[in-house]
């Protein structure tokens, strides 16, 4: 069965009585299908035109989750999202990013999705809607392991919220993929820094990715940086010993060392040009 | 999936097609409406031989279902062409070599298509960044880049002569 609701109240029926999969992007979807037929039921949420697009609200900015990427990059947006836009650019090809939707990266959870670690660095919030109501949550809650997300079956994600307290904020964004173009990450690292008039960081936010099975925080390092002069060599203040505990792992792309070394040389160029831009 | 009624505008034409919804726009470019130019490469997303335009803006055929499309005005390789002949990006592909076996043609002209009309002066790292999601494996690229940049002084010196 091919469902193609065109309000989310309607989508989120559907969904409750048939279940089925959501299509949104399907930039993942159908890839991940390789030759198999679309089987089983599949509830296209594309023509949702209610939760796509960008609205600025007196405390959050509240984007649809259906904004795709390229969206997102021509969207007018504060400091705080240039790490966010930064990730956008990195998501697949240009083609991919004209049609691939936010709710899809956080949804399908890959430890290689190139949103969440700017996400979390913005303390962003998603909005899951269902038959009963509405709910929100931290994406750091959200996300809970590889491809896994506390989504329910009957749940679509309707929005993502960021708050506006550090818009102002320097951010910044790193992927290191084996080439340039249409890659999939090795690490990555998000940045948000924040300082005051004196120039000391007065908020900072670090974030790993692709190196454990959901992007990780630096929490020990932020708090480290705050207070710290807002300088070019800002990045040396990072050491190995601020990973943590973040975990990568052997694939076909690199080693867990390598990736390590490649996280924490990314971490330190994240804040440099956080310093530098902020 | 039993087959529905799936209402498709391309290239300016309305069509009716009965097809199944699970069916992807690429295999109804091709095999409902013979429109063959679009080509399947590689399936997962990273070729961008598939390419047309969706509203104006390129996307892959082989990733998104025609149902998904009702609505849309879809642009092929078949419908860039100017008053019955060769689009001056085309005319400069063949021009300049900038098609070895053909096969990723159609695919690079949809984005560069886009890319001039969003940017009619592209400089040559913007021609590249806009080509990355399309993979030629004949021309090693030159031969476009030198097409491209033909296209944009023709149609510099095509303005100038207008004014």
């Amino acid at each position: 069965m091919y469902f193609r609701p065109d309000t989310l109240d309607h989508a989120v029926q559907v969904l409750a009585s048939s279940g089925g999969q959501i299509l949104a992007g399907g930039t993942d979807f159908f890839p991940s299908l390789g030759d198999r037929p679309v089987t089983g039921t599949v509830v296209d949420i594309s023509g949702l035109g209610e939760i796509r697009g960008v609205i600025t609200e007196p405390k959050y900015i509240k984007i649809g989750g259906l904004t795709t990427w390229t969206e997102i990059i021509q969207t007018p947006l504060p400091p705080c999202f240039d790490g966010l836009k930064a990730a956008a650019r990195e998501i697949g090809s240009i083609q991919i990013q004209n049609r691939a939707t936010v709710a899809g990266n956080l949804c399908n959870a890959s430890p290689a999705a190139d949103s969440v670690p700017a996400l979390l660095t913005l303390d962003a919030e998603v909005e899951l809607a269902s038959q009963v109501g509405i709910r929100r949550l931290p994406i750091a809650d959200f996300i809970v392991g590889n491809r896994k997300t506390l989504r329910q079956p009957g749940e679509i994600l309707s929005h993502v919220f960021v708050p506006r307290a550090i818009e102002n904020a320097a951010s910044t964004f790193l992927k290191l993929g084996a080439r340039r173009y249409l890659v999939i990450s090795i690490a990555m690292a998000a940045a948000v820094i924040q300082r005051s008039s004196t120039g000391h960081i007065t908020d900072a936010r670090v974030c790993v990715g692709s190196c454990s099975a959901v992007a990780r925080r630096l929490r020990e390092l932020e708090l480290k940086l705050i207070g710290a002069p807002a300088r070019a060599e800002l990045g040396l203040l990072a050491t190995a010993h601020d990973l943590g505990d973040i975990s990568p792992i052997n694939d076909v792309r690199a080693t867990a060392a390598y990736r390590r070394d490649a996280a924490l040389t990314l971490v330190q160029r994240a804040l440099d040009a956080c310093a530098r831009g902020s | 999936m039993k087959k529905e009624l799936v209402g498709l505008r391309v290239n300016g034409r309305t069509h009716e097609l009965a097809i199944e919804p699970s069916k992807l726009l690429l295999d109804a470019l091709r095999q409902d409406l013979q429109l063959t130019g679009s080509k399947r490469g590689c399936d997962d997303s990273s070729c961008g031989a598939c390419t047309v335009h969706v509203d104006g803006i390129p996307m892959l055929s082989c990733t998104m279902l025609a149902a998904s499309c009702e609505g849309q005005e879809i642009t092929t390789i078949e419908g860039v062409s100017e008053h019955g002949s060769l689009a001056a990006i085309q005319k400069a592909y063949g021009d300049w070599g900038g098609a070895q076996c053909g096969y990723c043609t159609p695919g690079f002209i949809m984005t560069v298509k886009h890319l001039l009309a969003e940017n009619p002066k592209p400089t040559e790292e913007e021609i590249r960044g806009a080509l990355s999601g399309n993979l030629c494996r004949c021309t090693g690229y030159n031969q476009m880049y030198q097409a491209i940049k033909a296209a944009v002084e023709a149609e510099q010196k095509g303005m100038a002569a207008a004014r």
